[in-house]
């Protein structure tokens, strides 16, 4: 049995010019420096639900570090810590609530249809282009209150974004007309700036015309003066439509690779339907959509009794703690009759917990239902195009066949 | 069969998730003004189902109230 490490220092090279190679000095918020991996789930655990000393305020929520004007042009609810915190969240979670996110279930089993009956009669294609990835931005944009002939564009913005994650972005600096320096924008992706502008757009126009959807209810907070920031609301649209759509993007394209790889759990599903609620976290125990979660030590502290040093980063791993063989029996098993399936892909707990986790259970759950329900299978036809990130487990194409 | 247990939620703690009223409507309720969670009914559950619904509150706002 492989032992997993409990914390392993990352001496992660330094990238500005100027800092020396391999420079570890800690307590400095500077570019580059090392962090702290955490790759147990109870370590994770631990961390997630102790947000006072781990703070997600300080360096803000991903791996690289950002300069201090960064920290505050691109910080949204992720990189916030209590009070303010609890604040952003209390303001939506409202939306995001079991009882209200059912009453968009039809809406997206009336989608999940028509993504069906197109990618059956088209014979299969890239299954991210033509399923995984307008499934969930048409239901976010429903939530939201935007119209749907905005989705391409949205699908657009969001695979830039994620590209921004990596280090090969392949936008110029003032693509869709940006001005502002990238670093000061999130993913320090010119995309953000667009979106940035269609957030805006949308805002004045349901400031001017109010209606019964989630942008009003975010632009209404912010005419109340001391609530929501203009700053803080177009953070939030643009965490919203990432956030709701690329990982529920993703949790349906690895869901549909898992199964194209083990029919054998693809015909389990089939004969048993009860299966569906564990298939749909096992399929998200399996993808793992988000990687990592930084955060950073606000005191000393000791973690998988190692010391750590105030101003330290420390990184969750969700994927490492996803393949935790002392919580997982088989872990690179794909197996979708776990019970009591203990997988992080909504975070390790505590107040940052993913604010779409029921959303995304019902997207998926509702997606494979479909497939289900007309006996579906697919075959995968080609590799993986893989996001060169580490931050998200993107896949940017796969070819699929399909037949029943 | 386990005794019954009485819980309680934090409402600072709470972050409205409802995982407690997916899993036990009898007994927990995520209130119409705040959207944040709150005890009904009889406010009790067999101790191992307790101790399921605190685990999967993902902010750890439920707790058992032991006399």
């Amino acid at each position: 049995m492989r032992e997993t490490p409990g914390l392993v220092w990352h001496p992660y090279p330094a990238r500005a010019a100027g800092v020396a190679e391999g420079d570890q000095e800690r307590g400095r918020q500077g570019k580059g420096g090392g962090f702290w991996a955490v790759t147990r789930h109870a370590d994770v655990k631990e961390m997630s639900k102790a947000p006072e000393i781990y703070s997600s305020g300080i360096g803000h929520s991903n791996l690289w570090d950002l300069e201090a004007d960064a920290l505050e042009a691109r910080r949204s609810i992720i990189d916030t810590d209590a009070p303010d915190h609890t604040r952003l969240r209390r303001l939506v979670s409202k939306a995001f609530t079991p009882r209200n996110i059912r009453k968009w279930e039809e809406t997206t089993r009336q989608i999940a249809v028509e993504l069906l009956d197109e990618f059956e009669a088209a014979g299969g294609g890239d299954w991210v282009d033509m399923v995984a990835a307008p499934l969930p931005i048409r239901v976010i944009l429903s939530i939201l209150g935007v119209p749907v002939e905005d989705a391409d564009f949205l699908v657009e913005i969001s695979n830039y974004l994620v590209e921004g994650t990596s280090d090969r972005p392949s936008l110029p600096d003032d693509a869709y007309g940006n001005t502002t320096p990238v670093h000061l924008l999130p993913f320090g992706s010119p995309a953000s700036h667009a979106l940035y502008e269609y957030a805006e757009k949308i805002g004045a126009q349901r400031r001017a015309e109010p209606k019964d959807d989630l942008v009003t209810l975010l632009v209404e907070a912010e005419e109340d003066g001391d609530r929501l920031s203009t700053s803080e609301y177009r953070n939030f649209f643009h965490v919203l439509v990432f956030a709701g759509n690329e990982t529920t993007r993703t949790a349906l394209t690895h869901g549909a690779m898992a199964f194209a790889e083990n029919p054998g759990e693809w015909q389990r599903l089939l004969d048993d339907p009860e299966l569906l609620e564990r298939a749909t976290d096992e399929v998200l125990r399996w993808a793992t959509p988000v990687l990592h979660m930084r955060r950073t030590a606000a005191c000393d502290t000791e973690l998988a009794g190692t010391a750590i040093s105030e101003g330290d980063k420390v990184v969750m791993w969700y994927c490492s703690a996803n393949r935790d063989e002392a919580v997982f029996d088989d872990p690179y098993r794909f197996d979708i009759g776990r019970e009591d399936n203990q997988h992080f892909a909504f975070g390790g707990g505590g107040p940052h917990f993913c604010l779409g986790a029921f959303l995304a259970r019902m997207e998926i759950s509702v997606l494979f239902d479909e497939m289900r329900k007309r006996g579906m299978r697919l075959e995968q036809r080609s590799e993986a195009v893989r996001a060169p990130s580490n931050f998200v487990h993107g896949v940017l194409s796969v070819e699929m066949g399909v037949s029943r | 069969m386990s005794d019954l247990v009485k819980l309680a939620v934090d409402r600072e703690a709470c972050i409205g998730v409802g995982q407690c009223e997916l899993l036990e409507p009898e007994v927990f309720r995520l209130d119409d003004d705040d959207e944040l969670a709150e005890v009904i009914g009889e406010g009790a559950l067999p101790r191992d189902r307790a101790e399921v619904v605190v685990d999967k509150c993902p902010s750890g706002a439920i707790t058992i109230v032991e006399d």
